[in-house]
């Protein structure tokens, strides 16, 4: 009894949560006209598929194209830099350690709304703005990275010293005992911890908005919200267009969500 | 000639000084055990060995050659983990060829020296296995035959047998001895577990808080302990340890109640000694040195009896091969031969 009970409430908020999602595609499917009927209509009494004519009348291809390009240089970096310091991190014991571990959260917890006046002017002395798009990947990237070595550094505390020191005796130097024996036992870690971050930039706002001065620029998130204005808003564009957007975020995330839940979990149990 | 010398060999981690100047030759082939508590420092040597761990000062040479300064994979030394350290995600096949494929051995030497391995170690139909897949007695072969296609110089065992069950335990002790014998390679093995130290090794070095105590063929230790501690820590059950003092004649000593014992090698008189008798030496029929005590208690297994006795506020244990019966409160008549008492300096341990 008690159960079922849990599991309405669950269903009852993970509905509330979900609303704005479902409200998003149900709008997208409306004409103009029917969005501000009253009684609002919870689903289209003559759903119209627009998704073709709004994507290509909003050049949305070009946007997300570059929500791309960020994101993937978001993701190399952090997996770049932040797998060989979340392992150095594993490894590590000590005070001075726990500093570096402390001065990486720290990374974390700065907003970036915070942090992207230095980091502006910061980036115009030293020329970067000409490249907005290479600055947004740094500007993110260094918030991804905290996230990204907090969680693989758990996911390498996993896998047991003793074998690093067997590979060792085995005949690989500390580099191939790191690739070929450690690397690949944390693996799923470092790959969910990737999509994750991929995800996470995906839907990056601020730096992007700030960095990226040139509308061919834009990322999809930004561009997205030019078309809000006060005046006059095209709403079932703006939907369809979010709808868009939001679709490849969700499809990867339904299909790892598995693999999400025990990866994240994994390091903090057992 | 020696395998593996050590010269002088200090280790600290920071202000902590885990292993204290020693100095040890392994002979080429010998069964060697470092044996000690935990935390004396006998993982730490087995790894300064390996080359797992640095050292702060000191010499290692293996095979003649100094390997100070050289990394694990460059001194020809195969380990044997006490978790087996087996790669998750390779097969049995794949765990056991991984060094010589990192040695880039033609495939067809590889094969052989892995189907070898497996047929001694009886592991042939598990080649395709991964290690989650097996009992912990087959990783703990997997592990053997990881070491034994390398065909190395030395084999190092950090504790190999410590997470198998009694029964598999005893079996793989002989299995290791027998593959020592048949490989001929010199083998340095680490275990807390005097036993088995005293049924492998040709060699027994016993470590305690990071220096040696004594290095010497298990009877030899048994026989003539160097010292307190390492007369209580070979055999089983320990050495009781009775604090005494010698008589005038410089002959005898008087433990507790005023009881004289003769001792085999006369000492100065009224020192104070501490007299080491092994329980095994008691005997229950009074012969030899005589000693009058009372039954605490009496365990018997059929085989073995132990006693628990008590002269006056001393306790000591007996262990009598067979069956013996009688109560708590009993008085006990116990005997022991003049040459099976050991004496030790009470302040410095030595043997007197």
């Amino acid at each position: 009894m008690k159960r079922y009970l849990l599991l309405a409430f669950a269903l009852l908020f993970a509905a509330i949560y979900l609303f704005p999602v479902y409200w998003m595609y149900a709008t997208a499917l409306k004409t103009s006209g029917s969005i501000f009927k009253y009684p609002p209509e919870l689903w289209p009494s003559e759903p119209l598929v627009q998704v073709s004519r709004v994507f290509a009348e909003h050049d949305i291809g070009r946007y997300l194209w570059n929500s791309l390009l960020v994101a993937s240089g978001i993701t190399a970096i952090t997996m770049l830099l932040g797998t060989g310091a979340a392992y150095a991190l594993a490894n590590a014991r000590g005070a001075k350690a726990n500093v570096a571990l402390f001065l990486v959260i720290v990374l974390q917890v700065l907003p970036p709304s915070l942090m992207v006046t230095p980091l502006f002017v910061a980036f115009n002395h030293v020329g970067l703005l000409d490249y907005p798009r290479t600055a947004v990947v740094l500007a993110t990237a260094a918030k991804t990275l905290a996230f990204y070595i907090v969680l693989c550094r758990a996911t390498f505390t996993q896998v047991p010293r003793e074998l690093k020191d067997a590979a060792l005796v085995d005949g690989n130097s500390h580099l191939g005992a790191f690739f070929l024996i450690i690397l690949p036992l944390a693996r799923n870690g470092i790959l969910i911890t990737s999509v994750l971050v991929f995800l996470q930039s995906f839907g990056e706002y601020v730096y992007s908005r700030s960095f990226i001065a040139t509308r061919e620029l834009q990322t999809a998130t930004v561009n997205l919200a030019t078309y809000l204005s006060a005046n006059s808003a095209d709403w079932v564009g703006l939907m369809n267009y979010a709808g868009i957007y939001v679709a490849p975020i969700l499809i990867v995330f339904i299909l790892l969500q598995r693999q999400i839940v025990t990866g994240l979990t994994s390091g903090a149990l057992k | 000639m020696n395998q593996i010398e050590i010269e002088h060999l200090n280790k600290n981690y920071g202000s902590l000084q885990a292993l204290h100047d020693i100095s040890l030759d392994i002979p080429v082939g010998a069964f060697v055990a470092l044996v000690g508590p935990s935390g004396c420092g006998k993982s730490t040597l087995l790894r300064t060995i390996a080359g797992l761990e640095t050292i702060t000062s000191g010499t290692i040479r293996v095979a003649g050659e100094v390997v100070n300064d050289k990394a694990p994979r460059e001194r020809d030394l195969a380990m044997v983990f006490q978790s087996y350290a087996l790669y998750p995600h390779m097969t049995v096949e794949q765990n056991m060829s991984y060094s010589l494929r990192l040695r880039r051995r033609p495939k067809a030497e590889i094969d052989e020296r892995v189907g070898e391995a497996a047929r001694i170690l009886g592991l042939e139909k598990l080649l395709k296995r991964r290690p989650k897949q097996l009992s912990g007695g087959q990783r703990q072969r997997v592990a053997m035959g990881r070491a034994i296609v390398r065909k190395p110089k030395v084999f190092l065992f950090d504790e190999p047998l410590s997470n198998l069950d009694a029964a598999l335990r005893v079996q793989m002790r002989s299995e290791i001895r027998k593959l020592h014998k048949n490989l001929g390679a010199t083998s340095v093995y680490v275990t807390h577990d005097q036993i088995e130290a005293m049924t492998m090794a040709d060699l027994i070095v016993v470590l305690h808080d990071g220096r040696i105590e004594q290095i010497g063929r298990p009877l030899d230790l048994y026989r003539r302990p160097a010292n307190r501690f390492v007369a209580g820590f070979i055999g089983s059950p320990a050495m009781n340890f009775v604090p005494a003092e010698v008589t005038a004649d410089g002959r005898t000593i008087a433990i507790g109640t005023g009881t004289l014992l003769k001792i085999p090698r006369a000492q100065e008189p009224g020192r104070k000694v501490l007299a080491g008798l092994r329980p095994e030496h008691l005997r229950l029929d009074g012969s030899g040195e005589r000693l009058t005590a009372t039954v605490d208690i009496i365990e018997g297994t059929g085989s073995m009896t132990f006693i628990e006795a008590r002269i006056g506020s001393d306790l000591l244990n007996v262990a009598y091969a067979g069956t013996y019966e009688t109560e708590a409160g009993a008085p006990l008549t116990l005997g022991i031969a003049s040459d099976d008492i050991y004496l030790f300096d009470p302040e410095t341990g030595r043997a007197l």
